[in-house]
């Protein structure tokens, strides 16, 4: 039997995780109350296209889907006082006001022959920007420190990509013309170039910024 | 995207086809009741006024196929009307968080707590999948898409500027009426020995309790200091309650097909005073249709007769 006494490593061989993270306490909470603010505007649009749009499996999926992201948007709720911020409701806000602009050009669409405009704003730009901005956060914070945010945006990214193989595969059934592929393509331009003003869910730097700093060098070289 | 959206425009495919209530109350069929008394002919016998759904009467077949194909169909209003809640308001102390920034719906003023959203989120998942279940079932049961026609009255319920009345009309009256069809048609497929039918209904019956609790509480919660506004909403709830007991379609007869399901009623938070009141109102409902049914059956018989002796 093995000598329960003898010292152990505290981490085990397996376990890389390391403590620096990207985020203090305050950027976290900044980011968290950014998603929040999102998921919620998207939850609300799933939700009040509903009754919009005639195809009865789009409308299911659009109920099943409005659901998830009000959980998520109720786990980053629940997230914001564990991170200091003890009014939920103060850091739930867009990162910016193009974001806003964003969320407004996204739910315009309203016409029951819309259905592949809505979809392409949520599965085609929305959706991928989340899986961006909650891959950047999941890699580059704490993961001992931040192991709730973590375990989260586990749970929210697997959502998101079940929820954005479902929207894309809905909108590959939907697009029966070389037409509509310009119109889903446009469409998809219009908001991308919205996204890019606001620079992602969390704002400039949602996916931190990849850019080389090149050092400042002297004119002659040296 | 506005928000209170129009019934008329809700979107359907073309293989669905909208009447009015008044359409469908006005139908004979409606009226008339089972299909045997149609061919019930002069000859007087003894009438069996037993119209509960079970396996027995002998329209069952088709009753059964036209009550899942209006609870399909109710089920997509129940959907949109939850998902329309979750887009129509502002949240209650976040600024601006209203449709195109407003901080409250600009008409009534109203705003709704954030956990109420996300419980109408929750509730068009749920609808989501009994739209999924009553499509399976309803093929498994023979019937198409819009074989039979539709009618929107359940989505006018939600469609109030006043969240609470969404609640009382939807979440109390609508889902409560919910209740009394599923139970029928749980005690029909046991009946009929279809598990089937008896298995989906059962799980469909454990989400319409929790949606019935669910908008007791909020109802409860939202207006605990504004005793006016729960009182109208209540009043509202009377109403729609009427509404939805089509000309006594459900009621504690057996005269109805639908009955009333107290035991869930009371698990869903209704009080025995409010189901007795709900049970009256549907009694009162019954009685007005045969009324209705006997003025029109003393109409035929005397323009019947009054066309033979021309003859």
């Amino acid at each position: 039997m093995a000598d329960p006494y003898k010292p152990r490593a505290p981490f085990a061989p397996w376990d890389r995780r390391e403590l620096p993270g990207l985020f203090d306490v305050e950027d976290s909470a900044r980011r968290v109350g950014n998603y929040k603010w999102a998921e919620i505007k998207l939850f609300e649009a799933l939700g009040g296209w509903v009754a919009t749009v005639p195809e009865l499996d789009v409308k299911m999926r659009l109920g099943t889907h409005c659901y998830k992201h009000a959980w998520h948007a109720e786990l980053w709720h629940k997230r914001l006082p564990e991170l200091r911020e003890m009014n939920p409701d103060r850091l739930t806000k867009p990162a910016n006001a193009e974001l806003e602009k964003f969320v407004e050009a996204l739910t315009e669409p309203e016409a029951p022959e819309l259905t592949i405009e809505k979809l392409v704003g949520v599965y085609r730009v929305f959706i991928p920007h989340f899986i961006a901005a909650y891959t950047f956060h999941k890699n580059n914070t704490s993961q001992i420190t931040d192991a709730p945010t973590i375990r989260s945006l586990n749970f929210i990214l697997q959502d998101e990509f079940e929820d954005w193989r479902d929207g894309e595969m809905l909108l590959q059934s939907l697009i029966e013309t070389p037409e509509e592929v310009d119109r889903a393509a446009a469409h998809q331009a219009k908001l991308s170039k919205l996204m890019l003003a606001a620079g992602g869910i969390a704002g400039p730097g949602s996916i931190g910024m990849p850019a080389v700093h090149q050092p400042v060098t002297s004119s002659n070289g040296s | 995207m506005r928000t209170f959206f129009p019934v008329e425009e809700l979107a359907r495919d073309r293989r669905f086809t909208r009447i009015t209530i008044n359409d469908r109350m006005s139908d004979p069929r409606t009226l008339g009741g089972r299909s045997d008394d149609a061919v019930e002919g002069a000859k007087p016998k003894k009438k069996n006024n037993n119209n509960r759904l079970v396996p027995s009467r002998p329209d069952a077949s088709d009753a059964a196929r036209g009550l899942m194909h209006g609870i399909f169909v109710g089920e997509i209003q129940a959907l949109e009307g939850a998902g329309r809640t979750c887009h129509d308001f502002a949240i209650s102390n976040i600024p601006g968080s209203g449709p195109s920034g407003a901080d409250s719906d600009p008409l009534s003023g109203n705003t709704v707590p954030f956990a109420l959203k996300l419980d109408m989120a929750r509730q068009a998942w749920d609808e989501a999948r009994h739209v999924e279940m009553s499509i399976k079932l309803s093929n498994w049961m023979g019937t198409e898409i819009g074989q039979f026609a539709e009618n929107t009255v359940l989505f006018e319920a939600a469609c109030s500027s006043d969240p609470v009345f969404r609640l009382a009309g939807v979440n109390r009256a609508l889902e409560g009426l919910a209740i009394d069809v599923f139970t029928t048609m749980k005690d029909f497929g046991d009946i009929a020995g279809d598990p089937y039918l008896e298995f989906c209904e059962d799980w469909m019956l454990a989400d319409e309790v929790t949606h019935v609790k669910m908008g007791s509480d909020w109802l409860r919660r939202v207006t605990e200091n504004d005793p006016d506004r729960r009182k109208k909403a209540l009043e509202f709830q009377n109403v729609v309650d009427k509404l939805f007991s089509y000309s006594g379609t459900r009621s504690e007869s057996e005269e109805s097909p639908i009955g009333l399901a107290r035991r869930f009623r009371e698990l869903a938070g209704f009080s025995d005073a409010e189901v007795d009141d709900i049970a009256e109102v549907s009694l009162a409902a019954l009685n007005e249709r045969k009324d209705s049914v006997a003025q029109m059956r003393a109409a035929a018989a005397k323009q019947l007769s009054e066309q033979l002796s021309g003859v």
